[in-house]
């Protein structure tokens, strides 16, 4: 655990200015096979301190590798120092951060951090049982990865805390032969928040959700090229997620309103059907912890979630505390730095469209003609809300029955055009919580969803 | 950008020296401790960085942040058994630990007789870059840049910018005896902005570039003014219906994602020992348009980030990957060059320079009957085969000869395999901007789609 160096420096904060100190240490931890060979093997810490001030309307930001009482006085005097620099060249006339109530929440708990042979004879059995059972694949990938977030920050006004957020996972990717004799490809992610021996205690627990993913890849031989238009969809959960975040939850970052994305001049207004309504979750959905939660923020915001699509309509931004001044809006705890040397961005949490009433069935057996996209391997999205995600499995739908599996393909839209074609919801609701958002920095983020219809464009022949 | 090569004495400047020498006796810490800890062989090296960076954010500026950074990586072999650790603290104590670290992970590891340390090379100092930064000349360059976009492109937002000037020294030593040390520095610059207009906007963009100087105002770099113009004239867009085959003009940027998505597919390590490559057995043979030659050159002159030396140890080298269309190698390590009982790559095939054509750009467009100029590609991951599909990003469909109009919501798709040998037209014209040395290609038999 991190000492506290930070919070003694409280009373040393200029009141005239809004002043973060925070103390940070991230780990990773991770193990890779690729066929059988270890190809990755490595432990990871990067800690320090780091300081930013807001003063005369500029942020000025220092960070030290060296984490002492003395290195949290010489970041906070370089911090004002740039800050300073800023003021001296530049005439802002912006007004300074409005307060916040201030508080504590120190939620940090020491997790485990199992031994590098903890992982290593973990994805070993893995790749054990994946390589007798599937001899016929051409390549397979088993790979761990754990990696925690420690923070102390002080703060004079906001909340002040001590947190820790952790995660792990095992990812296994399949290679095989199609029936052309090109390759193909399939991979899946397990676990969560947790340390990596909360979330793997057996291997055996993987197998049945191993299979499925073969059973995937050997429908996927088959695969045939979806025809390209625009096409009635069920995007899964996983794909609604990614459009939760890519297509809607990057346009209504403040930073990108002000930077003129799509979400500025449509706000209060219809941008999806009246079934889809959209929340950036802090730390508690649904009744159940977030896959990643967040308690307080980098700049002392006390966390809640953040209401962005209410039944159609635009309601709300994610912001920053400066931002949240400019727009007239409350900061939910949206401000968050990945490493120590970094200063808090404007960044997602826990994104997701709510599920509705429908079953999954339904939606299925109510098209004709169409696709059921599952899975995805990226997705990208632009500040006017148009996407585009890769679709690594996904299937044809043909009278109400799913059909043969599809190429590897893309499908694009507009975001608020696309989404006021949603007309089924499903009532199911899952959370991917393994990837990095990026934005100038990786940051760890949660996004979930259920199934629904839509129409969408689809590329292929 | 061929770094000038001295011995340790011949350090003139005193904070360089001290701060080499304090390396050196870190990595000598933990040299000894590995080794007495049972490790046979071992890969080590540390850092310290100044960076100091300022932010626009909506065209204002933000932030000004200094980054003060320490940077230790121990990679440690028992026998062939490899373990890494990677941590930024020179703190005693913190060294004991990845010591203890090390050898525990690589203990844990399986064996794996490919892993490979260099042989010993003469120890040397490499030194070059910008080495020492004048933030006060950095803040006037960038205030200059957002002034001139403001004053001469009415029609574009700032997103972000950012610039930075980083400095640093480091020290590697491997087990054969290598020592290296390395000082350097540069200056970077990075902008994401959009056109607009009302309520009407034109997709971002991302530009970037990377100095050794500030001789030049940033505006007059690479195809910053060109991507800026382009970008006003994208605020209007049209679509089309239906679908078509024609030519892809890709600007620079647009080639490098193209040829690295290719040499990720066809040349990289997983795929060389995956055997997934399409291009598996083809070194020695045409695998794009005789015209194409693609070399990695980490000490051209126009080249911002020298590489010196490899992981292992190996002194870098510049070489061709594509040579008049004849494949000479995959980008692949030395461990995956020992796996597979092909060459490892000369360096670590970054700096990527396309040798230019003989054919300016107006020319080229004039050739074009129907086709698609592209500024940026978003599309998924392309398929282990080469097949790619995804949105033309900031694009101008081409009409008998001539750019025309702004498109939105079109698609491309093709194979980048197929790409290669489908080249109609390389430019004469190269854009550099500090990592990379490109010219324009056209390319013929893309799929081109409307709503």
């Amino acid at each position: 655990m991190l000492y506290d160096h930070v919070t003694g420096n409280i009373h040393s904060f200029d009141p005239q200015c809004h002043v973060e100190l925070r103390a940070q240490i991230n780990k990773s931890r991770r193990a890779s096979m690729l066929s059988g060979s270890l190809i990755g093997n490595s432990r990871n810490e990067a800690s320090g301190v780091c300081c930013r001030v807001y003063k005369n309307g500029f942020y000025g930001f220092a960070s030290s590798a060296e984490y002492t009482d003395a290195s949290c006085k010489a970041v906070l005097n370089a911090a004002t120092n740039n800050a300073d620099f800023l003021a001296k060249h530049v005439y802002s006339g912006k007004p300074g951060i409005a307060p916040l109530p201030t508080g504590e929440i120190r939620v940090s708990q020491d997790y485990p951090d199992p031994e590098q042979k903890y992982f290593i004879d973990f994805i070993k059995e893995v790749d054990n049982y994946v390589s007798s059972k599937y001899p016929t694949l051409i390549s397979r990938v088993v790979s761990a990865s754990a990696e925690s977030y420690e923070k102390i920050l002080a703060v004079a006004d906001g909340y002040c805390t001590h947190s820790i957020l952790p995660r792990s996972y095992i990812y296994v990717v399949m290679t095989a032969e199609d029936n052309s004799g090109q390759p193909i490809e399939l991979y899946e992610v397990f676990g969560g928040f947790g340390s990596f021996d909360m979330n793997f205690t057996d291997s055996s627990a993987l197998h049945d959700k191993i299979d499925r993913l073969y059973e995937h890849l050997c429908r996927k031989k088959e695969a045939v090229y979806a025809s390209a238009g625009i096409k009635t969809c069920i995007l899964g959960p996983m794909m609604s997620g990614m459009l939760a975040h890519e297509a809607v939850g990057h346009t209504v970052e403040a930073d990108l309103v002000l930077g003129g994305s799509v979400a500025g001049p449509n706000l209060g207004k219809v941008v999806a059907s009246e079934k889809v309504s959209l929340v950036d979750y802090a730390h508690t959905a649904f009744g159940k912890p977030t896959p990643l939660p967040v308690y307080v923020d980098d700049e002392g915001t006390k966390a809640d979630d953040a209401l962005l699509i209410d039944r159609g309509v635009l309601v709300g931004f994610m912001n920053s505390r400066e931002t949240a001044l400019h727009f007239n809006m409350t900061p939910h705890g949206n401000a968050r730095a990945y490493a120590f040397s970094d200063e808090p961005l404007i960044r997602m949490r826990n994104t997701a469209v709510l599920p509705g009433k429908d079953k999954l069935e339904d939606l299925i057996s109510s098209i004709d003609d169409g696709y059921y996209l599952i899975n995805s391997n990226n997705g990208q999205a632009d500040t006017t809300g148009e996407f585009m995600f890769g679709v690594t499995l996904g299937y044809e739908i043909k009278n109400g029955k799913i059909g043969n599996a599809i190429k590897d393909t893309t499908i694009s839209g507009v975001a608020f055009d696309m989404l006021k074609t949603v007309d089924m919801v499903s009532d199911e609701m899952e959370w991917a919580s393994s990837g990095f958002c990026g934005k100038k920095q990786p940051m760890p983020v949660g996004m979930g969803g259920p199934s629904i219809r839509c129409k969408v464009n689809v590329g292929g022949k | 950008m061929l770094y000038k090569t001295i011995t340790f004495d011949q350090i003139e400047n005193k904070e360089h020296r001290d701060t080499i020498t304090y390396l050196r006796e870190v990595l000598s810490k933990c040299v000894d401790g590995l080794v007495k800890a049972g490790a046979t062989r071992y890969i080590c090296s540390a850092s310290k960085a100044v960076s100091n960076e300022f932010n626009v954010d909506g065209g204002e500026f933000s932030l000004f942040r200094t980054q003060f950074s320490d940077s230790l990586s121990l990679t440690v072999f028992v026998g062939d058994k490899k373990g890494t650790v990677n941590l930024n603290s020179f703190e005693e104590s913190s060294l004991d630990e990845a010591v203890k670290t090390a050898i525990a992970s690589a203990n844990a590891a399986a064996p794996d007789p490919d892993w490979q340390v260099a042989p010993k090379e003469n120890p040397a100092v490499f030194i070059g870059g910008a080495v020492d930064g004048n933030n006060d000349r950095l803040f006037e360059r960038f205030r200059e840049f957002i002034d001139t976009v403001k004053a001469d492109y009415p029609l574009i937002m700032m997103e972000q910018a950012i610039t930075s000037h980083s400095g640093w020294c480091s020290v590697y030593v491997n087990s054969s005896g290598t020592e290296f040390a390395t000082i350097g520095g540069n200056y970077d610059f990075e902008i994401m902005f959009s056109g607009h207009e009302g309520d009407n906007a034109s997709s971002f963009v991302v530009e970037g570039l990377s100095e050794n100087n500030l001789d030049t105002p940033f505006i007059k770099k690479g195809r910053i003014a060109a991507v800026l113009d382009e970008t006003q004239r994208q605020i209007y867009t049209k679509t089309f219906d239906g679908k078509f085959t024609g030519t892809l003009l890709a600007p620079p940027a647009l080639l490098a994602d193209l040829l690295f998505s290719a040499i990720g597919n066809f040349t990289s390590d997983s795929s060389i020992i995956n055997k997934t490559s399409i291009w598996l057995d083809k070194i020695g043979k045409q695998v794009a348009d005789s015209r194409l030659t693609v070399s990695f050159n980490p000490s051209d002159e126009r080249i911002v980030h020298n590489e010196a030396y490899s992981f292992e140890g190996f002194r870098s080298k510049d070489y061709d990957l594509i040579k008049a269309g004849v494949l000479t190698g995959f980008t692949i390590s030395a461990y995956t060059a020992n796996k597979t009982g092909y060459d490892r790559a000369p360096n670590s095939s970054g700096a990527i320079i396309v040798a230019p054509g003989d054919k300016p750009l107006d020319e080229m467009i004039s050739s074009i009957k129907r086709g698609i100029f592209v500024g940026r590609f978003s599309g998924g991951e392309p398929s282990i085969n080469g097949d790619f599909s995804g949105v033309a990003k900031n694009s101008f469909l081409i009409e008998d000869g001539k750019i025309t109009a702004a498109l939105s919501e079109t698609m491309i798709s093709g194979n980048l395999a197929d790409l290669l040998f489908n080249i109609i037209d390389i430019s004469k014209e190269t854009v550099e901007n500090g990592g990379a040395v490109l010219p324009y290609v056209s390319f013929g038999n893309i799929t081109i789609s409307g709503k």
